[in-house]
């Protein structure tokens, strides 16, 4: 037999393979096990992203503080939510805190994936220093029910990041004042914003009016769609319970996205189904002049425009104005040994400290639930985007967090971006999601 | 006619590789590059003046940022290719020591209900991974084998049996059995007329077999999303991970990934190219 | 060879057979069989993916799946890859085949580029297609839009969106068809093709008289392994939509979506009994067909 280049493939691989057998042996133990082998160490789950860095730079002040380290394991988004809700159904999980989605925290308290923090919380922190839209849509289950699961981590909320520039170039002035009888500015209302938006929609000269998120894949679209619903008098569920008949099919829901139609017209190509990165691209790639998303991505986009962008609360309708939530807070998994729990509480304890949380927004996009920081001056003169933030999470709501969260979130996205593509009248889609849901929240005994 | 084929012959081309050289592309701009309003296709040393320039800086920033590990663990991109490597390696090295003494006790020995178990070995083959995969977690879990380079080369292995069976089935079949019987002769036990005699001329039939089993072992992603939390992620679920990446796509990087990831794959393509067929037709076709 | 390999055959050594074949059995039947009849079992039950609590509940999964439009809407459009990817391979793929299938220079060059595609992972190439396939900034548009060309939105368009997965699907595995066709076509006897010259037979004719019957169980046999293939498909519909976007929904992402995001397994355990029913008839059909085509050849 020849000697073909496959005998030398195959001795490629088998040398390879004794290589890596030697390696394996001298294979440290994952960083996964950290928790694990070290009495002395906790392990933090997140996404992987900017603040997740910062958590992890002050985990390293923590350890300096008191010899506990602190390992933050950064999941890619994509598959966060599987990934912790997989690693619940073992009988320990790898992590000691999970940085969960605010809507997980239904699920994760009456299946008692988290441990409940209301006793505890309150003999290491002033729980009036943390915001009340942030207690209760990111630590508390039910909602306001004072039951902590819970502790603030990373809180933010949708936000308009604008191109300053373009707004304030002379000859745009002048084209708008002359175009709608009144000067060019930052949208106070979503009529303003539209014409804004109208005003800089120039395809052909590749500029865009603005980029809303619009993604189906997850919840993007109704993340973005919920700031008009509830500005336009919509909303998901009646305010004490979670009946929707008659709640969501509302005149006013469908207004709300019969206008977000509108929007996602005077966007970019094809903005019907843009994730926030992809909203994020099209303003950082210098196509469009408004963009809807959350305040963690701002600090990005501050650092590479400098001054030639600024930042905005939502606008209002009728006086109205509700930005969404976003953000996570820190929960201590039942599933780790007590000792374990312990040194996890430990973390949260020091983390709430108000001097820990002036450094923690300090970090790149790290943005804080604490009520007192939030209102001092010296926050909001340190960069452009505080002061909206501040604003912004006095105004702040929810989606679900109802342990079916997320078949919820699963028709919502499929009605909604129906009505968005024109597939189905607005009216029929909205009084068919209600069905839908009622239909969920009976199953699931919430109704 | 002539012209016709050559047109076939040329879009054909164009069709498989431009994509993977637009990668190449891709792979050496900037990110700003990636995501500009304008066709950027031109390589050059300097960022150019204009803004609707086809030109744009070459860098090779995109492949030292393969090494930046997010603070915490060991997570760039080396890392994930390693547990590719690892797992990649291991499951390749088992199915193929299984598969060919399995294909050797078929080939060479009488085995009751032999057809039917090769039948049954190829029919796993068929298996939609998420038939299975809620069984096979609630394994994992009850033996801790979740988020494991183990367990993913453990599964892998089985996945690729079927083919490390048919194929080398197939090439142990070509091998006459006078050899072996002459080496018995010579005074060779069975085992070791197996080991020096069948084994070094099946030699090109392992080489064919490890290839298809390390190169299905690579590209899986399924299996390795859902059982893998942070352990052994392999670069499929790594890059697939990143979809809707909250800070935008890094796509140079992900290019640059990319391309170190299937390199090997298209080096090991063009080495087994004239057993190609025999490999994705479970050995049945030969050419 | 196959009558000498029976006479041949070490006798009485039925202990060694069994120590040699054994592991890879008891390994594949502990990894396909055993989570196939949990999966069955499974699907009876209420269990969910966090906590213990589950409950026998009867065919309720199963009216669930069969009630469900999600269900339906995804079994239509998995036929409708299955159908119009797989189709389209075939005809690229043999049309690629007969352009390449006469010998030329640098034949083994050219064939191994062009089979590339197939061997490369589709969740990684899915997602690097996404960027060649945006709308605003992807390569394609760009192009389209510097030739005057319109530039649909591939991967937004609700319409487009799923015949762009198509498409790349179709870029994986048309070498694939191509590859199979090739060998199908190299093995036709020269001999038939002088016979029809003699006959003065059109080009046609020889084509739908010669080339295609010879080459059409190999073509079958493609067909259908590709078919069990796209069947799955999965891979480029998360790199490129992920699970729950009603576009482009099939049924291995719908099952994702359902165990993995609500976490039902009761439910999700149906949904893939199901589709297993479908894929293990497909593969019947694949066996009984290989077994026919080796039969044929030791005829």
């Amino acid at each position: 037999m020849k000697r073909s280049p496959l005998c030398l493939s195959l001795s490629l691989l088998v040398a390879s393979s004794l290589a890596l057998l030697c390696a394996c042996s001298k294979d440290p133990a994952p960083a996964s096990s950290g928790g694990a082998t070290s009495p002395q160490s906790i392990t933090l789950w997140w996404f992987q992203w900017a603040p997740a860095d910062g958590l992890q730079e002050l985990g390293r002040e923590f350890q300096k503080e008191t010899g506990i380290e602190v390992v933050v394991e950064q999941i890619p988004l994509g598959s966060y939510q599987e990934k912790v809700f997989l690693e619940f159904g073992a009988a320990r999980t790898r992590f000691d805190i999970v940085i969960g989605d605010s809507q997980w925290i239904g699920r994760g308290a009456t299946k008692k994936l988290y441990l409940e923090l209301t006793d505890w919380l309150p003999t290491v922190v002033d729980l009036k220093t943390i915001h009340p839209r942030a207690a209760k849509y990111l630590c508390e289950y039910p909602e306001g029910s004072g039951k902590w699961f819970a502790a603030p981590c990373e809180t933010d909320a949708v936000g308009v990041a604008y191109r300053k520039d373009w707004f304030e170039d002379p000859a745009e002035k002048a084209a708008f004042q002359q175009r709608f009888g009144r000067p060019l500015a930052v949208p106070q209302t979503w009529e303003e914003f539209k014409d804004v938006a109208q005003f800089f929609q120039r395809p052909d000269a590749k500029r865009y009016g603005c980029s809303l998120p619009s993604d189906r894949s997850y919840d993007g679209l109704t993340m973005g769609v919920q700031n008009l619903l509830w500005a336009f008098g919509g909303r998901w569920h009646a305010e004490t319970s979670n009946k929707v008949k008659g709640e969501l099919d509302t005149p006013g829901s469908v207004a709300a996205i019969e206008f977000y139609k509108q929007l996602v017209k005077l966007g970019p190509k094809g903005a019907e189904r843009l994730d926030y990165g992809q909203v994020l691209e099209s303003f950082t790639n210098g196509s469009t002049a408004m963009i809807l998303n959350y305040f963690a991505f701002f600090p990005g986009i501050h650092a590479q425009f400098g001054d030639k962008v600024g930042f905005a609360v939502v606008p209002a309708h009728q006086g109205k104005r509700v930005a969404s939530l976003g953000g996570q807070g820190l929960s201590i998994s039942s599933h780790i040994p007590p000792a374990q729990q312990e040194l996890s509480k430990k973390f949260i304890a020091w983390f709430l400290q108000r001097r820990v949380q002036e450094q923690w927004i300090t970090k790149p996009a790290g943005f804080t639930a604490n009520a007192d920081i939030l209102k001092s001056p010296e926050f909001r003169a340190k960069a452009p985007y505080n002061g909206p933030f501040a604003e912004s999470v006095d105004s702040m709501q929810d989606f679900w967090n109802v342990p079916v969260f997320n078949e919820l979130l699963a028709v919502t996205q499929r009605y909604v971006g129906m009505a968005v593509d024109g597939e189905m009248p607005t009216e029929e889609a909205l009084r068919k999601l209600a069905d839908e849901k009622e239909r969920i929240l009976k199953e699931a005994g919430l109704l | 006619m002539r012209v016709v084929r050559w047109i076939v012959i040329v879009l054909g081309l164009l069709f498989a590789a431009l994509p993977l050289v637009w990668m190449g592309l891709s792979s050496i701009k900037h990110r700003s590059d990636t995501i500009s309003q304008h066709l950027r296709w031109i390589p050059a040393a300097e960022a150019p003046t204009e803004p609707e320039s086809p030109a744009f800086e070459a860098t090779l920033e995109s492949y030292r940022d393969l090494q930046t590990v997010h603070a915490g663990a060991q997570h760039s991109f080396w890392h994930h290719l390693w547990n590719s490597v690892i797992i990649g390696v291991l499951s390749t090295i088992a199915s193929v020591v299984l598969g060919t003494l399995c294909a050797y006790g078929f080939s060479r020995f009488r085995v009751p209900g032999e057809k039917d178990w090769l039948f049954f070995i190829l029919s796993t083959r068929f298996m939609p991974p998420l038939a299975v995969v809620v069984p096979v977690l609630i394994m994992y879990r009850a033996l801790d084998l979740q988020g494991s380079h183990l367990g993913l080369a453990l599964l892998y292995t089985v996945f690729n049996l079927s083919l490390a069976v048919w194929l080398m089935k197939g090439f142990l079949d070509e091998i006459p059995r006078a050899y072996e019987e002459a080496a018995v002769v010579d005074g060779y036990s069975r085992f070791g007329a197996f080991v020096r005699v069948v084994l070094p001329e099946a030699r090109t039939g392992i080489a064919v077999t490890a290839v298809f089993c390390l190169i299905s072992a690579w590209n899986e992603y399924g299996f390795a999303m859902t059982l893998n939390s942070s352990g052994a992620v392999t670069v499929p679920p790594y890059f697939a991970g990143l979809q809707g990446n909250i800070e935008g796509m890094p796509w140079p990087q992900i290019a640059a990934g990319a391309l170190i990831f299937v390199t090997p794959i298209v080096v090991f393509t063009i080495l087994v190219r004239s057993h190609l067929l025999r490999g994705v037709t479970f050995g049945t076709v030969k050419q | 060879m196959g009558t000498t390999a029976t006479v041949t055959r070490h006798r009485g050594g039925s202990a060694i057979a069994w120590s040699l074949v054994g592991p890879t059995l008891l390994l594949l039947i502990a990894f396909n069989v055993f989570p196939l009849l949990y999966n069955v079992a499974l699907s009876f039950t209420n269990r969910e993916l966090v906590g213990d609590e589950s409950r026998w509940v009867g065919t309720a999964n199963y009216t669930r799946v069969f009630s469900d439009p999600l269900f339906a809407a995804a079994l239509r459009r998995t036929a409708l890859f299955v159908l119009c990817a797989v189709g389209a391979e075939l005809l690229l793929g043999f049309a690629l085949a007969l352009a390449l299938v006469r010998d030329f220079r640098l034949k083994r060059t050219v064939l191994a580029i062009v089979l590339v595609p197939m061997m490369l992972s589709p969740a990684v190439m899915g997602l690097y297609w996404a960027l060649i396939l945006n709308g605003n900034y992807g390569v394609l548009n760009q192009v389209l839009g510097e030739i005057g060309l319109p530039q649909p939105q591939w991967l937004t368009d609700r319409d487009l969106k799923f015949w762009s997965i198509v498409v790349i699907d179709v870029w994986m595995w048309t070498p694939f068809m191509a590859l199979i066709a090739l060998a199908g076509l190299s093995a036709i006897p020269s001999h038939l093709y002088e016979a029809a010259e003699i006959d003065r037979a059109s080009r046609w004719r020889v084509f739908a008289r010669i080339t295609l019957p010879m080459t059409a169980p190999l073509l079958g046999l493609a067909v259908l392994l590709r078919a069990t293939d796209a069947l799955k498909q999965f891979d480029l519909v998360m790199a490129t939509a992920g699970p729950n976007d009603a576009a482009t929904q099939t049924l291995s992402t719908l099952m994702y979506q359902v165990v993995f995001r609500d976490g039902k397994i009761g439910l999700g355990s149906a949904f893939a009994c199901v589709v297993l029913v479908v894929v293990i008839a497909l593969a019947t059909v694949f066996t009984r067909y290989l077994d026919h085509l080796r039969r044929a050849r030791e005829t």
